[in-house]
């Protein structure tokens, strides 16, 4: 399917933090919250928010568990969640011109 | 949104899925181990061959078989523990390290006690399963240097034909300096770069 031009990007993804997020479990079965937050330079209140909104979108699941004392949040991408980051690939795609080699 | 803006967020998602990757990268260790661990066999090998002790060669094997599948499963899942991501190509090439691990035990192992062919056949069939696990693993991560170790694996299954059978193992050592622990070293420097980089 070629890209709509100028498609209204996803308001939920369309944040630097969540495209993060969303970049990283799209490659990723899974991911902790510690290196989620290492890798894109924010802090625990900031992932935390941002992560509460994509798992109220049903774009992400959150699992919360111990790794033996200390508690460990762990996120992974949900079918919905891939399914509007393709989406929200496609979009951007129509603000960038093609270039033609 | 304008152009520049898109293109700035195309950058953001190439730059989290490069790092995730190097942040799950292999370290190499177990490149490093079974190199060395199979060259230890094959001096047990030939320490047997030369007191005549031959019906211990299969036992030699075995042991260093299972010692070694041991600690690799256990190496795995404590790395497995200790990382905070996992990603699709890891576990992709996992489970090509698995299945050619059964592959390795049934071509080595088992079928020889069902005498379905001659000792002298083994090395030959480890090297091309040494191959295609290389070749697999180098497809999975889009790594060219493994594709070439398993095509000096490859090669090496052939150039074995022209030895007599009671050297051919011995063919297993230079295949195994620029098959396994050459990779091996490029894995573990690549990994140690990946992690400063990660850290900073």
């Amino acid at each position: 399917m070629p890209p709509e031009k100028f498609a209204p990007l996803d308001p939920v993804i369309h944040s630097q933090v969540r495209l993060a997020v969303l970049s990283i479990l799209v490659s990723a079965k899974k991911a902790e919250f510690s290196y989620l937050r290492k890798a894109i330079g924010t802090t625990d209140g900031n992932l935390s928010t941002h992560l509460s909104k994509l798992e109220e979108a049903g774009y992400i699941s959150v699992k919360k568990s111990f790794k033996g004392k200390k508690p460990l949040t762990t996120c992974s991408l949900t079918e919905k969640g891939r399914d509007a980051f393709s989406r929200y690939l496609r979009a951007l795609e129509g603000y960038v011109p093609i270039e033609k080699s | 949104m304008n152009e520049l803006e898109a293109k700035e967020e195309i950058r953001l998602i190439q730059e989290m899925i490069q790092k995730t990757r190097q942040a799950t990268a292999e370290s190499g260790t177990l490149f490093f181990f079974w190199g060395i661990w199979v060259v230890l066999a094959i001096i047990g090998n030939y320490v047997l061959v030369f007191l005549e002790k031959y019906s211990w060669i299969w036992l030699n094997w075995t042991v260093f078989v299972v010692l070694g599948m041991i600690y690799s499963g256990f190496y795995s899942i404590r790395q497995e523990k200790r990382q905070e991501a996992a990603t699709y190509v890891q576990m992709a090439s996992r489970y090509l390290v698995i299945a050619c691990a059964v592959g390795y035990v049934l071509l080595g192992l088992v079928f020889p006690l069902f005498n379905l062919y001659s000792y002298g056949v083994i090395p030959v069939l480890i090297a091309v399963m040494a191959g295609i696990e290389l070749f697999g693993i180098g497809g999975i991560y889009e790594w060219n240097l493994l594709k070439w170790c398993a095509a000096v694996w490859w090669l090496g299954s052939l150039g074995m034909l022209l030895v007599h059978v009671y050297y051919r193992t011995l063919v297993f050592v230079p295949l195994i300096i620029l098959g396994y622990l050459l990779p091996g070293w490029v894995l573990r420097s690549k990994y140690h770069r990946g992690i400063k980089g990660h850290a900073s």
